[in-house]
């Protein structure tokens, strides 16, 4: 009974998921910011390749350079991912959804389904654009790289990855606060303002700190060659895979009790 | 049949629901009355597994909301009408609703053209007028075609059309046998489409009957008009009964029926004008019944007490 079911739980949110306009806005602007920011950052180092400083030249990293715009993209994936919730607490219709679906938990594996599954759908395509598109700006000046390379597939992969593990983590931060704009500022928060706190932090914490910031992770999983005192790049996807499970447990935990 | 058991809710300090237990029969419109914030809502939310008692539970034919799969083929509900998001058509509304349940696309077609939604099925949810929205919920109420239907206040704010309409869909689902639990905090509009009625007030139960035998049960007054009332008055004060002016120079009597203030006149040898019964309003008797379980009584009201 319970595989049906889930399977009948998944077309009812995949139905929701589709028919309102907040998701192809997000994605829009999702491929908007990935791609156009990638053009525009990748532009400015090819025309300013032959003034940079020669350590800079030395360190330069073709892949994570060209995969900026996910950085940015990253706010819009993870509203899409609180949109989903948290525009049905707001318009009451949580409770016709908990009404059809009694056992609520299904409610979240299938949201985190059709969340998840076209989220890492859409940016695996989109961040593989921004990357062969930013190496096509890069030739003949910069540096190139190409999929075959070193951890370069491994980088993109994960790019499009981290965007998907935050859309999740949107979810469920939707889920466990139920308001829209707290639970976009605590989200926002995370990826810009926990940064700036462990900047401010004695360096001895900040070197231990720094590499679980949420923007910290997404960076060791797109670059090539992490820096010595971040995650590499599968670690830094496990970690930030643990904090999405976390968090996902923590709300199922939460629906399943609180009164809807 | 719905089954609601010894069921207490409290959110913080407020107790919403004290002990309250009573039972809905199959087959038949209940009537579920009560003032404002007197717990109705909060009642229909625990029938339908949404807010947990602490105490007590609420069963559908033997089982808490929750353990039932596929909910929406045993029972449908009309809670808040505007419960949908804004920004989705009716049809789409519809049919995430119907695929949670293994429903096909053409029942939703089906029960929009019931509820005569079919020409705005494309229209954006938030264009609707309360009315429509009303209409769109009690098509999510029939989607799975379920024996037990909740309806929450289903009249509020509807044009007299739309209470028309209302009305004639339930006299419509209770004719095909099934289960209508409906609240309201009109006892006049039970009397129009109840079978039998189930009064709370602040949480407690506090009767149940049909519509007849409540208002049968409440006090009855009689309106007498004669040439000497000040005569008249003393002579019922006497036999027991109590008086007050009526309107239009009348004495609206109490305690004594209309034979024994007719005896009375006639021993007193008072010409009688007018000796009308004043059957109690529905309103009346709901008043009386509730009176001491409304939380909020206006000033005109304690100043009675």
């Amino acid at each position: 009974m319970s595989e049906p079911a889930v399977g009948a739980a998944v077309r009812s949110e995949w139905v929701k998921f589709r028919t309102v306009r907040s998701t192809p806005i997000g994605y829009a602007v999702t491929v908007l910011l990935t791609i156009g920011l990638g053009v525009l950052i990748t532009f400015a180092i090819r025309s300013h390749w032959h003034t940079m400083d020669p350590i800079a030249r030395f360190a330069f990293d073709p892949v994570s350079t060209s995969l900026a715009g996910t950085l940015f993209a990253q706010f819009a994936i993870g509203v899409i991912g609180i949109l989903f919730i948290t525009s049905e607490y707001a318009s009451g219709s949580i409770r016709a959804t908990l009404a059809a679906i009694p056992q609520r938990w299904r409610v979240v594996v299938a949201k985190v389904l059709v969340l998840g599954v076209t989220t890492l759908i859409v940016s695996e395509v989109v961040v593989l654009a921004a990357f062969l598109i930013g190496q096509r700006i890069y030739a003949g000046v910069v540096p190139t790289a190409s999929l075959g390379g070193p951890g370069v597939a491994r980088s993109v992969v994960l790019g499009g990855a981290y965007l998907a593990l935050l859309g999740l983590l949107g979810l469920g931060l939707g889920l466990i606060i139920r308001h829209q704009s707290a639970a976009i500022s605590v989200y926002t928060s995370l990826l810009l303002i926990v940064p700036i706190i462990v900047i401010l932090l004695p360096s001895g914490w900040q070197n231990v700190v720094a590499r679980y910031e949420p923007s910290a992770l997404g960076r060791s999983m797109m670059s090539v060659s992490p820096s010595s005192n971040m995650f590499s790049a599968w670690p830094a996807a496990a970690v930030l895979a643990i904090y999405v499970v976390v968090t996902l447990v923590v709300a199922t935990v939460l629906l399943e009790r609180r009164d809807a | 049949m719905i089954v609601v058991d010894h069921v207490t809710k409290h959110y913080g300090h407020t107790v919403a629901l004290r002990d309250l237990s009573f039972e809905v029969p199959a087959g038949v419109i209940t009537g579920f009355l009560g003032p404002n914030g007197s717990g109705k809502s909060t009642t229909m939310r625990v029938i339908m597994g949404l807010d947990a008692p602490q105490q007590g539970r609420a069963t559908i034919n033997g089982k808490t909301y929750r353990e039932l799969s596929s909910p929406l083929h045993q029972v449908g509900a009309l809670l808040d009408a505007k419960s949908v998001h804004p920004g989705r058509s009716a049809r789409n509304h519809l049919r995430a609703m119907a695929a949670s349940n293994g429903i096909s696309r053409s029942r939703c077609d089906d029960v929009l053209e019931f509820v005569g939604l079919t020409a705005v099925a494309n229209r954006r949810v938030g264009e609707f007028s309360l009315g429509m929205s009303q209409r769109l919920g009690i098509a999510v109420a029939l989607l799975g075609d379920p024996a037990v239907l909740l309806f929450d206040e289903p009249i509020n704010g509807l044009d007299p059309e739309g209470i028309r309409w209302i009305r004639d869909v339930f006299r419509t689902l209770a004719a095909e046998g099934r289960t209508i639990l409906v609240s309201s905090h009109l006892m006049s509009e039970m009397a129009l489409t109840a079978d039998q009625v189930i009064v709370i007030g602040r949480g407690s139960f506090i009767t149940r009957g049909t519509v007849d035998e409540l208002t049968s049960a409440a006090a009855r007054d009689v309106l007498v008009r004669s040439q000497d009332n000040a005569r008249l008055a003393e002579a019922i004060n006497a036999a027991g009964g109590t008086t007050s002016p009526g309107p239009g120079g009348s004495l609206q009597v109490a305690v004594l029926d209309a034979a024994t203030v007719g005896q009375l006149a006639l021993r007193e040898s008072i010409a009688l004008s007018e000796l009308t019964p004043v059957r109690a309003s529905l309103e009346d008797v709901f008043m009386e019944l509730t009176a001491s379980a409304t939380d909020y009584t206006s000033s005109a009201g304690a100043a009675n007490v």
